[in-house]
């Protein structure tokens, strides 16, 4: 192994560690005691709080800004095909065949996503007074992790540069909003347990 | 504003130390500023001022948490915008916590993570109230409540006096003299509740109540002592005040030995008695809730009353009460009742759990400094109910009946407001 691959290993150790304490700190405190006595189902409405809940549909966070939402669930889709990428470039399993163009072309669709929310960001206003740098530095690593897994397999000289892309990002997962990676699936649990409890979700017809 | 005491300080943050609840630890870590909820707040979509976003709310005060309880936050600040605790920030707070934000819960369901947003404004409601600084006209209306027992004052004396003068008004409409308004009975079936500005202001829907429970033939009574159904100190955000007056309407409900309590058309009132008050007792409750609401649907469905559906020849709407829809699951009760015997019933758009808060919420018409912004954004609710057309708009809550009032006075819409029971009532077939 290179001195590279053993410091994108490393740095990926710190995420996981880093993403095992938050969950595990949620475990550990387990799910908040209601003595309210229920009027709905829970199970049922945390289930639908991962599904319907989260369709364009439902959501007018995603079908008032269908743009924005398409670009994000790509991104997200890249995210987790540039890491698969890694695992498999680690493994030597990588080939300059079909299959793998065409995830190479799946992951420059899913950095000129990246671009754009950037660039989003960068120019509204209001979504400008928003950030911190966290936003930026998130996007940016995560984007071009993105870019690099792309490259890495048409080129696969790149690999040193991939690797240490894929390092930083892991080495900055514990700091800022990358930690929703683990929040996202707490958050739409605790709301599907909030909304069963209290016979709000799933909806039922008026 | 003076300097915030170091002690104050301590006091705001006191709500994070030692962090029990999963749930919150959730919410504050959970925001990634994507900015997509703008436009499901009514403050947003009636000013276009991004300060006042969703988003905006959960961020100071998950900033103030990021500054004093993550790594990141003690150590790089401007990286993840992490915000000290000081005069400047608990300003800001009271402004967008207390002045923005009807905690109607809308943005919730729509956010794109699914960040309880609500449940993070009033988390810092709740590091102000121990800082002290509660917007002074909402802290009276809970001290009003807190040191006479309810939220208007009222003397026991003169709501004595109200009750047996609509006693009396009863007695003459349904021409029996049956027909009673009970108080202080024990043993009933139910214990019913009122929002005070009922006996103060709107006698008459206590009348329309008891003429339904008459017609029901329902066992029932109202408490003198504690008939109070809201609890201002849930929007104001202090815990100890809210179980004080939870506490007083629980142990009225044991002392009456009452089966039921049923909950007047409050949609806060519902929410934190129902919802909130077992947690604030720490403690099941031995009794029975249920609101009016479900009450009255449930004596339609057991053919206990019949309503007249040549009564109400106008069209009507609903409103839908944000704590009693969004927060307590009673969605389709209400719509079961109109339709039962409105003609000519016409569903806001958006409606349901989807519906806007009317404005009023929050503590909002209690907070009088902020009554431009609120009647600002009643515009959304303007527009809504004037697309609908009605003569009419119904609603399960008082404080929202208020608040339609004053919109349908300032956007001269001309419309009769009227809670379910006294539209009810209106129709209803006394034999
Ligand atoms: S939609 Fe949710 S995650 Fe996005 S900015 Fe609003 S609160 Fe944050
Ligand atoms: S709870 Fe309602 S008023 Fe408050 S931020 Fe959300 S949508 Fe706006």
């Amino acid at each position: 192994m290179t001195y590279y691959q053993w410091f994108s290993i490393l740095a990926l150790g710190v995420c996981v560690i880093s993403a095992a304490w938050h969950f595990i700190r949620l475990v550990r405190l387990g799910k908040p005691e209601d003595f309210s006595l229920a009027s709905g189902k829970e199970i049922p409405a945390i289930v639908y709080s991962f599904t319907g809940a989260m369709s364009p549909a439902k959501k007018e966070s995603a079908f008032l800004h269908l743009p924005t939402y398409s670009a994000g669930m790509i991104y997200h889709l890249g995210t987790f095909a540039a890491i698969a990428i890694f695992f498999l470039e680690l493994a030597g399993l990588i080939s300059q065949t079909g299959i793998f163009y065409a995830g190479a072309f799946m992951l420059l669709l899913s950095f000129g996503c990246g671009v754009g929310i950037f660039i989003k960001r960068l120019v509204k206003p209001g979504l400008r007074k928003l950030s911190s740098p966290d936003d930026y530095i998130s996007n940016i690593l995560v984007t071009l992790f993105q870019l690099s897994a792309a490259i890495v397999i048409m080129i696969p000289s790149t690999a040193p540069v991939y690797y240490l892309l894929a390092g930083l990002l892991a080495l900055y997962f514990p700091l800022g909003k990358l930690k929703h990676a683990v929040y996202f699936f707490a958050a739409r649990y605790h709301l599907g347990i909030f909304y069963g409890h209290r016979n709000v979700w799933p909806p039922k017809p008026l | 504003m003076a300097e915030l005491t170091k002690e104050q300080t301590g006091k705001g943050l006191q709500v994070f130390e030692n962090l029990k609840d999963s749930k919150l630890l959730t919410h504050l870590n959970s925001c990634v500023h994507c900015g997509l909820c703008a436009e499901s707040c009514i403050y947003y979509l009636a000013s276009k001022d991004d300060r006042l976003t969703p988003a905006r709310k959960v961020d100071i005060v998950s900033s103030v948490y990021r500054r004093y309880f993550t790594v990141a936050g003690q150590i790089f600040p401007s990286l993840v915008n992490a915000r000290n605790l000081d005069e400047t920030t608990a300003n800001e707070m009271v402004d967008l916590l207390f002045g923005a934000c009807t905690m109607c819960g809308r943005c919730t369901m729509h956010c794109s993570v699914g960040v309880d947003i609500g449940y993070i404004v009033r988390t810092g409601r709740a590091m102000l109230s121990n800082m002290g600084m509660v917007p002074a006209t909402l802290q009276s209306t809970v001290i009003a409540a807190v040191e006479t027992g309810n939220n208007m004052g009222i003397p026991t004396e003169e709501f004595v006096a109200t009750i047996e003068w609509m006693e009396e008004e009863l007695i003459d409409e349904v021409q029996n003299p049956e027909a009673k308004i009970p108080l202080d009975q024990r043993g009933k079936n139910v214990l019913y509740t009122l929002n005070p500005r009922e006996p103060k202001f709107f006698p008459l829907s206590i009348s329309a109540m008891a003429k339904i429970f008459f017609a029901a033939g329902e066992s029932w009574t109202l408490s003198s002592r504690m008939y109070d159904i809201t609890n201002y100190a849930f929007f104001s955000g202090n815990k100890n005040e809210s179980l004080l007056i939870a506490k007083r309407l629980f142990e009225e409900t044991e002392a009456l030995q009452a089966k039921t309590v049923v909950l007047a058309e409050c949609g806060h009132g519902s929410r934190a008695f129902r919802w909130e008050a077992p947690n604030y007792l720490d403690r099941k409750m031995p009794f029975e809730i249920k609101t009016s609401v479900e009450v009255i649907a449930g004596y339609i469905r057991e053919g206990k009353i019949k309503l007249d559906p040549e009564k109400i020849k106008q069209s009507v709407t609903l409103h839908d009460p944000c704590n009693l829809v969004r927060h307590g699951g009673i969605i389709q009760e209400q719509r079961y009742i109109l339709k039962n015997f409105i003609r000519n019933f016409i569903e806001m758009n958006p409606c349901g759990t989807d519906n806007y808060c009317c404005g009023g919420g929050g503590g909002q018409l209690a907070m009088s400094e902020y009554n431009d912004r609120r009647m600002k954004i009643a515009a959304i609710k303007a527009d809504q109910i004037k697309a609908t057309g009605a003569k009419i708009v119904v609603t399960p809550c008082h404080n929202c009946v208020d608040q339609l009032t004053q919109i349908s006075q300032s956007f001269k819409l001309g419309l009769q407001i009227k809670t379910l029971a006294e539209i009810v009532a209106e129709a209803l077939i006394i034999d």
